[in-house]
């Protein structure tokens, strides 16, 4: 629990709005990111908001799909 | 006039105390943080422990304390709050441990009073202690995996400070005036239990042992019940000057 980890920062001002990326938050935990994210993106009362590992997020490669599945995948 | 007993007027003054200094210490240490998040932190809660004071301070004139008394007109042996809070020597990782059990303590006392005319500022109070609270042990925890010697030698003197806040274990189901009086629902020896149960276990798993705390202080015989510690000493004559705003009081506005 020495090292940072880079967190996403994600949140929605109402239930029904988008939730939208508003920043990232290092921290050396899950629980403390949690925090830093509330206390540092506090300009809102947001109805929802969330971290995400950075090493969580899964890239999705629109260019890798549009050459479809072949025959032997 | 008072409609509380003498002793919840001292009580509630032991909290709100608590939390003036409180804020004034994280207000001084916010730019000292490890990270800009911490800091952010800090000044964040100092601003809300304010805010707290600012209605609690209402309460409090509203049993006939004298409101330039609550606000700073009066020496640092007169101030209730938790001693360990009186100077924080040390390093950031030594105010992290001597604020989060004088916040925790303070928050458990508030939480116990039962009075209708209290509940709406203690909900939202609440609200915000959730977060000052959680922050306080997401970082305690960090710091015992990265320095658990320092922060157990810190703990072992500033939890027992806390313990004193909250008051002595004899104060129980029986015995306490205040649950007696109705003005609390949950007895000092409940709530040092909760206390001490919440540490043991955000420490079980971690190199940092609490086996050295005295977890008995204050003996009652020992305890003053107005100021709610073992001992005199008080906040410094500069931190007295800072929350009387002497220095500002050209920029105060009626």
């Amino acid at each position: 629990m020495t090292g940072d980890t880079k967190y996403e920062v994600f949140a929605r001002k109402s239930e029904g709005d988008d939730t939208l990326h508003i920043g990232n938050v290092s921290a050396k935990s899950d629980r403390l990111a949690k925090m830093y994210a509330h206390n540092t993106f506090d300009e809102e009362d947001w109805n929802y908001l969330a971290v995400v590992r950075q090493e969580d997020l899964l890239e999705v490669q629109p260019q890798a799909m549009r050459h479809g599945v072949s025959a032997d995948e | 006039m008072s409609d509380w007993p003498d002793e919840a007027v001292d009580y509630v003054q032991a909290v709100a105390d608590t939390k003036l200094v409180l804020g004034h210490r994280c207000a001084q240490w916010s730019l000292a943080g490890p990270s800009l998040e911490d800091d952010i932190g800090g000044s964040s809660a100092a601003q809300e422990e304010v805010g707290h004071v600012r209605q609690l301070f209402r309460k409090l004139e509203g049993q006939g304390r004298d409101g330039d008394w609550l606000r700073g007109e009066r020496d640092p042996e007169e101030f209730s709050n938790a001693a360990c809070l009186d100077a924080i020597d040390g390093e950031w990782p030594d105010f992290v441990a001597t604020i989060a059990p004088a916040d925790r303590a303070a928050w458990y006392m508030l939480d116990a009073v039962d009075r209708d005319d209290m509940d709406g500022m203690i909900t939202k109070i609440g609200e915000d202690e959730y977060f000052h609270l959680e922050y306080h042990d997401a970082r305690l925890e960090t710091l015992a995996a990265e320095q658990p010697d320092g922060l157990q030698a810190t703990l072992e003197e500033t939890i027992p400070a806390a313990l004193a806040l909250i008051g002595p274990a004899s104060y129980d189901d029986e015995s306490d005036p205040l649950v007696d009086a109705g003005f609390t629902s949950v007895p000092v020896a409940s709530i040092r239990e909760r206390f001490a149960d919440h540490y043991r276990d955000l420490f079980a798993d971690t190199d940092v042992s609490l086996s050295g705390v005295d977890w008995s202080t204050p003996d009652a015989d020992e305890w003053d019940e107005t100021r709610r510690r073992i001992g005199s000493g008080g906040i410094g004559e500069e931190d007295l000057i800072q929350i009387r705003g002497e220095r500002n009081a050209m920029f105060a506005t009626e």
